[in-house]
């Protein structure tokens, strides 16, 4: 029996065993809520804020700035509506964010849109990368705040955060930066890169799922988008989810630890399939791979005359598992935006994406190459056209 | 080597040919499903999205809602086989939705699941399946596959192995001859009516595991094997029009000012104006109009006249004919000469009514049924028996 292969990363990775066993206390007997009175309560009310201080060292940033949220979706969705709300009562206009954001980031901005902001897309180029130019111009249409992703999904694409922070900051203008897959994979320090606002989900680093963080800047103001009794400065009301929080805090102690060797070690995985890859299917695409920063733990590629579902669900069925284009909640394959946006989308194509974590070896990766190869062969469209 | 089983039936057949069913949600694909497990076939479920469930609130209809896709997904989980969904939307719009709306503004009346079948639900899902190393697609239809003639005979519901082809048409050489679509065993089920439009040369390829089954026989299994699906009711409605409400999807579609759907004289035969239609589209042949002062005679809809916007009105004999001409014609089997007697089903409930055949070409088919038949619509579909087997059929003229 061999094990399937799981090379899916940046979906989600599985539960570090230090997050486990600093969890385990948390959904057992010390299940205090944070905000009692009582000892239980003091008790987990210093586990959330032990765990509070642990995220923000890791990011670099004060306690003071740290809000649990539950994932990165929320953080998103705290930051861009959020800021909207907030700032349009002083004069702001629009909300700005970049092409290639993952949905959360796209879909709280079209809800501002719903809202009256103004909605600015700024377009990438071929390999992903945002233009500059084009932020100087969108600050002039008074944003309430421009948010541009640390790392896409998608592609891997790292974007210019600290640039575009410099300029929002010249214009006054508040800068969001949606860090949710390029935390733990390249150096995320809020100070260095000079955001104010920042969003992380746990489950991409070996957390628990339904945690995440937003970093709000000390002094720069915030509307909650869930109401209730005043948990996390108010901006995310409700009873605080302390084994996540302290899971959280125990993954990204780790994280941050290893960054560095893990960045190497990923980026010789990824750039090795590829190369294997790229020799056995000659007419293979690897999206975003002139960029001039990427994500080590991603590999985006696209075959020409293929089938998607196909492609997807023959790998799973030889036991790889990765992704495809984002999906709908049907489960069904649908068009990126993100390769739209960088002017690839292709008909008649199929996307996977393999990306790595701290599990994957040399061996699953060798045992990739073949089984896309094998695959790769099958599913062209042209060879099984009918008639 | 096989793979650490995540669904156990996965591995349990590891080494044999790979079947993919199509499951829609409902029982009888389920149980499918279910029988080929038991054969020992190696299984997959695919479900088809064939529109975007995200537009329609409060869609629990069967087939191919949200609500179908949740229920296959746990009726795999319960057998132990993969599940996924593959998005057919493109071509099932191209196939099926712009056809259903262009037939209802000509004046005809649409029969979409033949269509579906004739070219997304079986070919298209045939190629899918192909490029993931199937050999064969299953699907939970009331109809039997029997090998032609002398071959002996297989597992229930498979045609003979030695007479699948390369996909592209049968092998040359004497005496290869396709599986025969039968009707399904169970009379009051049998949905073979349905599949006179799928291409010949994809019948080795397919397999009809629940065709010598009654419904009674099939629900009854799904609940020995405890099947979500078991006592869900079956779909009575048209998968991509959940709500029924098809006049307000054509409106949808065409615009509500469209001819079609806009009132217009309601005529006898003669052209004596004898009232007003609420457009042309929301009338089929064989409906009853019942007219107000003292006429007391039902009417029935005779046909549409679309360059007129006219909706044509008669007794119950006008609505009689006894010529019945198809065309968009698709062979199962070979095409009948002139003078051949053969019995034709003009709707899926209607039973099959004796005919002869009186002219026969590549574009159509013209047919003397020896009893008058009320109600034959344009546009629905003709479909051709030889007793018991299903040679093809065209839609109605």
């Amino acid at each position: 029996m061999v094990q399937a292969i799981y090379m899916d990363h940046a979906a989600t990775t599985a539960l570090r065993p230090e997050a486990r066993e600093a969890m385990a206390p948390y959904l057992d007997a010390r299940f205090g809520n944070p905000s009692s009175t009582h000892r239980w309560g003091r008790e987990a009310r210093g586990a959330l804020e032990e765990a509070r201080e642990r995220v923000a060292a890791a990011l670099g940033a004060r306690r003071s700035e740290i809000v649990f949220t539950g994932g990165g979706t929320e953080a998103d969705n705290i930051a861009i509506l959020g800021r909207w709300r907030c700032a349009r009562q002083e004069g702001a206009r629009a909300v700005v964010c970049s092409a290639v954001e993952h949905k959360a980031i796209l879909a709280a901005v079209q809800q501002a849109g719903r809202e009256g902001a103004e909605v600015v897309l700024l377009a990438v180029d071929e390999h992903g990368t945002l233009d500059l130019d084009a932020v100087d111009h969108a600050l002039a249409a008074a944003p309430a705040v421009v948010s541009v992703m640390w790392g896409n999904n998608e592609v891997g694409t790292v974007q210019p955060v600290a640039a575009v922070a410099e300029r929002c900051r010249a214009a006054g203008v508040i800068c969001h930066t949606d860090a949710v897959q390029a935390f733990g994979k390249v150096p995320v320090d809020v100070a260095a890169a000079g955001v104010d606002l920042l969003s992380v989900s746990a489950h991409k680093i070996g957390g628990p799922k339904g945690v995440g963080a937003l970093y709000v800047r000390d002094g720069v103001s915030v509307e909650p988008v869930c109401h209730g009794g005043g948990q996390e400065r108010q901006l995310r009301p409700g009873t605080e989810n302390v084994a996540g929080a302290v899971g959280f805090a125990a993954a990204a102690e780790r994280a941050a630890a290893e960054q560095a060797a893990e960045a190497t070690r990923l980026a010789a995985l990824r750039d090795t399939l590829c190369e294997r890859i790229r020799a056995a299917v000659p007419d293979v695409r690897v999206n975003g791979q002139g960029a001039a920063a990427r994500l080590p733990h991603v590999l985006s590629l696209t075959f020409p005359d293929a089938d998607q579902d196909a492609f997807l669900i023959g790998l799973d069925l030889e036991g790889l598992a990765c992704s495809g284009a984002s999906a709908c909640q049907s489960g069904a394959s649908a068009p990126s935006h993100v390769l739209t946006a960088m002017g690839g989308a292709m008909d008649a194509s199929a996307t996977i994406r393999l990306s790595f974590g701290h599990v994957t070896t040399a061996a699953e990766v060798a045992r990739a190459a073949e089984l896309v190869e094998r695959v790769a062969g099958r599913v062209r469209i042209a060879a099984l056209a009918r008639g | 080597m096989p793979l650490e089983p995540f669904e156990p039936a996965e591995q349990r057949n590891a080494d044999a040919p790979l079947v993919v069913v199509a499951m829609s949600g409902g029982v009888d694909s389920s149980v499918a499903a279910a029988l080929l497990v038991e054969q020992g076939a190696r299984v997959v479920g695919l479900t088809m999205k064939t529109f975007c469930y995200s537009g329609t609130a409060n869609n629990t209809k069967t087939c191919c809602g949200l609500e179908g896709i949740l229920d296959a997904r746990r009726v795999a989980q319960t057998l132990g086989i993969p599940h996924y969904v593959v998005d057919m939307e493109e071509a099932f719009t191209r196939h099926v939705i712009d056809d259903f709306v262009s037939e209802y503004a000509a004046g005809r009346t649409p029969n979409p699941c033949v269509r579906c079948n004739a070219n997304t639900k079986i070919p298209d899902l045939l190629r899918r399946a192909r490029l993931m190393g199937a050999e064969a697609i299953a699907t939970g239809h009331y109809a039997r596959l029997e090998p032609a003639a002398s071959a002996a005979s297989t597992a229930p519901g498979a045609a003979a192995p030695s007479a699948a082809s390369a996909p592209g048409g049968p092998p040359s050489g004497a005496s290869y001859s396709p599986p025969r679509l039968l009707r399904g065993r169970d009379p009051a089920k049998d949905q073979s009516y349905f599949l006179w439009g799928v291409p010949a040369e994809v019948l080795p390829a397919l397999r009809f595991p629940v065709g010598h089954l009654t419904k009674e026989e099939v629900r009854k299994r799904a609940r020995e094997l405890e099947l979500a699906t078991a006592d869900k009711p079956e779909s009575q409605e048209i998968c991509f029009v959940p709500t029924g409400h098809y006049g307000e999807f054509l409106a949808g579609r065409l615009g509500a000012e469209h001819a079609a759907l806009v009132p217009g004289p309601l005529v006898r035969a003669d052209g004596e104006v004898v009232g007003e239609h609420a457009g042309y589209a929301r009338y089929t042949v064989g409906q009853r109009r019942r007219l107000g002062g003292g006429r007391g005679e039902p009417l029935y809809v005779l046909g549409v006249r679309p360059e007129r916007q006219e909706v044509v009105v008669g007794s119950a004999e006008e609505l009689e004919q006894s010529q019945v001409t198809l065309g968009d014609l698709n062979w199962l089997a070979d095409p009948p000469a002139p003078g051949e007697r053969l019995a034709v089903q003009v709707r899926h409930r209607a039973r099959p009514v004796a005919a002869r055949v009186r002219t026969v070409s590549a574009e159509r088919v013209e047919l003397e049924l020896e009893r008058p038949q009320r109600a034959v619509t344009p546009g629905q579909s003709g479909a051709l028996y030889r007793d018991e087997q299903l040679i093809g059929g065209g839609r109605i003229r």
